[in-house]
């Protein structure tokens, strides 16, 4: 079938199976690949993209269902106004490591931010759906205060 | 004193991580690639009879079977000298020894017709046989050998009880040491499988370039070794494989040897002659491909009165599963952390590595360390306190430090230590802790109750030593000068993701008086870079950076030479070199003569018009000892009787790295390595049903690791950093990786037992295990 959506600002029309995720379309499909697979059933994080405002595992979203969505994913987000403000945020303060669940963190803070999170407290509990291994999420903390202090 | 060491930089890689514009294994894509997929051993011992191919190749996939693959038996981690390597796996197997094994794979043009073709596989087994998962079964009269035979370097050794390798090792008078102790502990020690849970699963890009050499991208820690396993098993010149470093999602071990998936993508791209792209779901990864090793440790050891630490002993048996990933040299290290904790003056060691049908084990952060400092710091505070001495006290007393015989990686790797900032850092952190006010468990009472721990430990600077010794160790780096003055760095080692590769540059820097912003970190491959064993053993600062610091000192030299000729300086050794920050550049002058100076940029450009030559340097480093990096660890914790859950409250982590290089990166070694010995202490465990069938069948909910909330923020932890200079170290530095988690798990453990009086020889420890344990009665 085909779907229509908006893509980062632009329109996109894509052929999807019935039974694709949006995660696979934006990875194979539209070689967006900064969308990591991280578990393909919305445990980690790794796939976080913006859906309609909402951040949204991507792993868990039937493609079919985001005909006529707006879609924001990390590649774009970095590179917008606010975007670049958690990334340089998330450098400052040595909150990437390994870098594989970091375009989802971006993602989550971004979206949260947007929807008007200012407190650290709520801005932990927005990320608990994003795994990491490496950090121990004190860098990633630290980096958000500094962030939201700065708003 | 430095002008780029110590400070901060953002990291070179940070921004495409951030953006995810950084090109993972899971993200390359070559033209025209097939996808493979595994048929994996729903058994957990059995023997594969036929195996019907010819649905799956109707569908159009090319299908992989044990007889398509070299019949050559290999260890997949080379690390150990080969008369120390023992060989057991195979590419395909037709016995499989565990649930999940690889028995077959298919490739297809699409994910889903790969998926289909693996479906239309039929694989008849002759005969299943019930899987043995204990270690203690898989040693007793009678059981059925896992292994009848395998290779111990190039020659055939029997299995027998299915102890796959063994070690003992004796020092000093035993008994002598055990009739002048008047404080005897005997504690018997269990630690379970843990799962890496890195965030990228394994997986592995192939190509056949045109004039015939392969090209892989892979998710691993090493790209030499996995060139050589590749050469190894499928017969390929090593000029003919060229094993691209990526970004790896995530290590902690479970890519420190060649894992399988590499070496399947390998078999199915040379079947087919076409790219091949195979990469494991999170289920393959976490329940079919990697697994920590399981540990039943008992540890007896003694002191007299004074507070003297007489003897040490230590059995070790390890549940290896059903391959060999280095378990011989693991008994080794867990020897040489044992014996390098402490000053036992006698010491006895019996180690084995066994058998069972479960997923092979391999390393994960600390190579035993965090197990084995886990017991030993636990019977080190119990024999404090049978003592009545401060653990604090009793640990400084005895430990192993400056100027004591150290070999931490195993009985060949041995040196002497020459930088120790324990007595600091335990001052420091017990002070900032308030350790002297942390009360007495009875004292203790309500429904919430804290308790303060300490732990201390230490990891290796790599596995180098002044003898060859059984364990290859060795790095290389090259530099090079561009025309213009910038600097390619051009080096194999890998980075986890700590900023080992940042640290590299900053060196670099610093002996170039070049800022790090005009040194580019080259992505590269085994065919342009010199040999680096593995990024592992917390090597990749004081191995590799010194050889990157080697190679800029021979680049220096040879610009100084240039520089000399260009300013009629009578030879190089009346130069300077300083970083001039309006240039934001290298200069190069001559003391006490302001109007004779020259930018390197300028010296780069002027050697290339006048045809000197390209300045650069090749160099292969081994280091010739392999420093302890100490860690104290203080951490509080607060238990709920009433639900057994735990919290920490506060961690103050002290860490000797000897100089630090990238002080927020160091840091964030010490928060993770945090996280990671919290998650070993609390949660982390792989259970197995009785069929061998791992239960944590799903995914990251039934294997839970940690969550923001889960653990301290930035404000309830605190860093500390000892005052040290190592001396064989790049500017006096050492390592880090896995001496921040080595000691975690004891001061998690021994700060519970001081909020409840309660200690556990079992982990994780787990509010069940808890409240069953203050329902005993303590």
């Amino acid at each position: 079938m085909r779907v229509r959506f908006k893509l980062n600002g632009t329109l996109v029309e894509v052929e999807v199976e019935p039974h694709e995720t949006l995660l696979n379309v934006l990875r194979d499909g539209l070689k967006i690949k900064s969308v990591k697979y991280g578990c393909g059933v919305g445990e980690c994080g790794a796939c976080t993209v913006i859906l309609d405002g909402r951040p949204v595992t991507s792993c868990l979203v039937m493609a079919a269902k985001v005909d006529g969505s707006e879609v924001l994913t990390p590649d774009y987000i970095a590179r917008t106004e606010l975007g670049k403000r958690v990334v340089d945020a998330m450098l400052d303060e040595g909150a990437i490591q390994c870098g594989y669940c970091s375009p989802g963190f971006l993602t989550t803070i971004y979206a949260a931010i947007l929807k008007g999170i200012r407190d650290p407290e709520a801005m932990k509990r927005a990320l608990l759906g994003n795994l990491c291994r490496c950090t121990g999420y004190v860098n990633i903390m630290k980096a958000v205060k500094r962030l939201l202090e700065s708003l | 004193m430095y002008d780029f060491i110590g400070k901060r930089f953002p990291r070179h890689d940070g921004f495409i991580k951030a953006a995810g514009l950084a090109e993972f294994t899971f993200d390359v894509e070559v033209p025209g690639m097939l996808y493979g997929r595994i048929f994996k051993s729903p058994y957990a011992f059995a023997k594969v009879g036929r195996i019907d191919t010819s649905l799956a190749e109707s569908m159009g996939a090319v299908v992989l079977t044990p007889d398509d693959v070299p019949d050559v038996l290999f260890n997949p981690r080379l690390v150990s000298i080969e008369e120390d390597t023992f060989k057991d796996w195979r590419v395909l197997t037709k016995t499989p020894r565990y649930v999940g094994e690889p028995i077959a794979a298919v490739a297809a043009p699409t994910e889903d017709s790969a998926q289909r073709a693996l479906e239309a596989l039929r694989v008849e087994f002759e005969e299943v046989y019930e899987p043995i998962l204990d270690p203690f079964e898989a040693t007793s009269p009678g059981a059925r050998q896992i292994h009848a035979r395998i290779m111990r370097g190039r020659r055939w050794v029997e299995v027998r009880s299915n102890v796959g390798a063994e070690l003992r090792y004796s020092e000093g008078d035993l008994e002598a040491e055990e009739r002048r102790s008047s404080v005897i502990v005997d504690r018997r020690f269990h630690v379970p499988r843990r799962y890496h849970a890195q965030l990228e699963p394994k997986g592995a890009v192939c190509k056949i370039e045109p004039d015939g050499t392969l090209t892989a991208w892979t998710t691993t820690q090493t790209i030499h070794n996995t060139k050589i396993m590749i050469s190894q098993v499928y017969g390929i010149p090593m000029n003919r494989i060229d094993v691209r470093k990526v970004p790896i999602g995530g290590g902690f071990g479970s890519g420190i040897h060649t894992n399988l998936v590499t070496l399947i993508a390998v078999g199915l791209c040379l079947k087919a002659g076409r790219p091949v792209k195979l990469v494991l779901t999170r289920e393959d990864d976490m329940v079919h491909d990697h697994v920590s090793f399981e540990f039943y440790m008992r540890i007896r050891a003694g002191a007299t009165r004074e507070g003297e630490i007489t003897f040490g002993e230590m059995e070790n048996t390890v549940d290896m599963g059903a391959h060999q990933v280095q378990a011989y040299p693991l008994l080794g290290a867990s020897l040489g952390w044992f014996v390098s904790l402490y000053k036992w003056r006698a010491l006895r060691y019996y180690g084995r590595a066994v058998y069972t049908n479960k997923v092979p084990s391999c390393a994960i952060r600390g190579y035993g360390a965090p197990e084995v400092t886990w017991a030993v710091e636990t019977v080190v505070d119990e024999m404090a306190e049978e003592l009545k001495m401060d653990p604090v006290e009793f640990r400084l007393k005895n430990y192993r430090g400056r100027g004591e015989i150290f070999w931490g990686q195993g009985p060949t790797v041995r040196s002497v230590i020459r930088s120790d900032g324990v007595p600091e850092l335990m001052a420091k952190c017990s002070e900032l802790i308030e350790w002297k006010k942390r009360g007495d468990p009875k004292s203790k009472t309500g429904r919430f109750r804290r308790g303060i721990g300490v732990g201390r430990g230490f990891h290796t600077s790599g596995a180098g030593g002044p003898l060859s010794g059984a364990v290859i160790d060795y790095s290389g780096a090259i530099v090079k000068l561009n025309e213009d003055g910038t600097v390619d760095y051009i080096t194999a080692l890998q980075d986890h993701g700590g900023g080992t590769l940042d640290a590299h540059a900053k060196i670099i820097a610093e002996e170039l008086k070049v800022p790090p912003s005009r040194i580019r970190i080259v992505w590269s491959g085994t065919a342009t870079t010199v040999y680096d064993v593995c990024t592992h053993a917390s090597r990749g600062v004081f191995v590799g950076g010194e050889a990157a610091r080697r190679a800029a000192a021979e680049v220096r030299r040879k610009i100084l030479e240039y520089a000399a000729r260009m300013l009629d300086a009578v030879n190089p050794e009346a130069l300077r070199v300083t970083y001039d920050k309006e240039l934001d550049d290298a200069v190069i002058f001559v003391e006490g003569a302001p109007e004779k100076r020259i930018s390197l940029g300028e010296v780069a450009r002027i050697a290339w018009q006048r045809n000197w030559g390209s300045i650069s340097a090749s160099v292969s480093y081994r280091a010739t000892v392999a420093p302890p990096s100490f860690t104290v660890y203080f951490v509080e914790v607060e238990v709920d009787t009433e639900t057994g859950v735990v919290r920490p409250i506060r961690v103050v982590a002290g860490a000797d790295v000897g100089t630090v290089i990238s002080p927020e990166l160091a840091a964030g070694q010490l928060h993770g390595g945090f996280a990671i010995g919290w998650s070993w202490a609390t949660g982390d465990e792989v259970v197995y049903l009785r069929d061998g069938t791992p239960a944590h069948r799903l995914s990251m909910t039934d294997y839970k690791i940690p969550t923001v909330l889960d653990l301290p923020d930035d404000e309830n932890f605190t860093v500390v950093f000892a005052s040290t200079h190592e001396p064989f170290g790049p500017f006096g530095a050492k390592g880090l990786g896995e001496s921040a988690s080595n000691p975690v798990v004891a001061a998690v453990a021994n700060a519970i037992y001081n909020a409840i009086g309660v200690r556990f020889y079992e982990i994780p420890i787990t509010p069940e295990r808890i409240l069953r344990a203050l329902k005993g009665g303590g």
